[in-house]
């Protein structure tokens, strides 16, 4: 009995010790991590949408995560460039996240894969310029994957992850779609 | 003297991979480019040198009965410093090698260098181990991959070594690919290995 007890309390220790070396890395990493990931995500947004100042809106979504998206406007004019948001969906092997610019009228400037881990050589693809070409200039109801019924050609054995980008895309466009329309209503334009 | 030969022993005649047959799921999952292969596997040698290290280090004070749960403590803990601060300092490695930091930690030729090898042998030959173990582990996983990328996709670390007429087998790149690929290689080798003695 003593033995035990005596085993538990040093499994303990070390415990302790881990758990305090990890509490202390993460509070001197965090906030570096954090400042790099929201770079990384104004370079990708000045990346599909250029000379533009974004600002970013929430729309809440009820018993889910809110969705944020910017709001894109021009440098000097301040006339509106379009909007751009990510949206992610399970694909194959990994959480595919995509970031995506809308002109005004809801139609995809440009996407851009910017997190992924599906099946090199087939899934991956999808980070490559052919890939995010097939998107542009499709309207909401038009992100879908020929399988589907939609437009998209699929990836050369990679359906999964073509829809999973598709469909998060299209799912988040039309919720961004509904909500400015919905404000739009609210407020008559003089 | 016996630094060097625990240092040489991974890389052929203990290949974690082809001869010990350690850590399949990780040579499975990660085989499928070059590029792959060399960012596993050298994700995968930084944590088994400093895992080793520090086992080895913590062997006197480690209870025999205990051993197992506090190697992984140590592991795991080991592998979500590595992660966060790759993350924090040096963000363009973690691109690339972050995808495989989830896979480290169950990756078992970890524990059973730490079981095998670093909870019997001091600091400086569980170093020594720790790297051989992980560059043979990486030359293993190059030689695999080295296979199913130019038949699967007809590339080699990226660049195109196939003819563009080349139509690839997809099924190289799939999982039934890596266990025929693993199979084929392992019996290569053992035919080799009867050859010579």
């Amino acid at each position: 009995m003593k033995l035990y007890l005596k085993l538990g309390l040093i499994l303990l220790a070390f415990c302790v010790v881990a758990t305090a070396l990890l509490a202390f890395v993460n509070s001197a990493t965090k906030p570096k991590i954090e400042e790099l990931k929201s770079k990384a995500a104004e370079e990708a947004r000045s990346a599909l949408i250029p000379d533009a100042v974004f600002e970013l809106k929430t729309i809440a979504v009820p018993e889910a995560d809110s969705i944020e998206y910017y709001e894109a406007k021009d440098e000097k004019t301040g006339e509106l460039k379009g909007y751009t948001f990510t949206a992610a969906k399970a694909g194959y092997s990994s959480n595919v996240k995509t970031m995506a610019a809308l002109d005004p009228d809801f139609k995809i400037i440009n996407i851009q894969v910017i997190e992924q881990a599906e099946t090199p050589g087939l899934g991956a693809n999808c980070i490559q310029e052919s890939f995010s070409a097939k998107f542009k200039g499709l309207a909401p109801d038009e992100l879908l994957v020929d399988k589907d019924g939609g437009k998209i050609k699929s990836l050369t054995g990679a359906t999964i992850t073509t829809r999973a980008i598709a469909n998060s895309l299209r799912e988040t466009v039309q919720l961004i779609q509904a909500e400015l329309s919905a404000e739009a209503e609210k407020e008559p334009k003089p | 003297m016996s630094f060097v030969k625990e240092l040489t022993k991974g890389l052929i005649k203990e290949n974690p991979i082809f001869v010990i047959v350690l850590g399949m799921c990780p040579t499975l999952a990660t085989s499928t480019s070059v590029n792959n292969a060399i960012g596993m596997g050298m994700a995968a040698t930084f944590v088994l040198v400093c895992s080793n290290v520090m086992i080895s280090l913590i062997k006197n004070i480690t209870p025999d009965k205990i051993r197992i749960p506090v190697y992984v403590v140590v592991i795991a803990a080991f592998v979500s410093v590595v992660d966060m601060v790759m993350g924090a300092y040096l963000p363009e490695l973690h691109k690339s090698l972050g995808l495989f930091i989830p896979l480290i930690v169950v990756n078992c030729i970890i524990l059973g260098r730490a079981e095998a090898f670093a909870n019997k042998n001091n600091v400086l030959n569980s170093l020594a181990d720790g790297i051989g173990m992980g560059l043979g582990f990486t030359l293993a996983l190059v030689v695999v991959s080295t296979f199913r990328e130019i038949l699967g996709n007809g590339t080699w670390a990226g660049l195109r070594v196939m003819p563009k007429t080349y139509d690839p087998m997809l099924i190289a790149i799939l999982a039934p690919g890596a266990f025929i690929t693993l199979g084929l290689l392992m019996a290569a080798i053992n035919l080799l290995k009867e050859r010579f003695q």
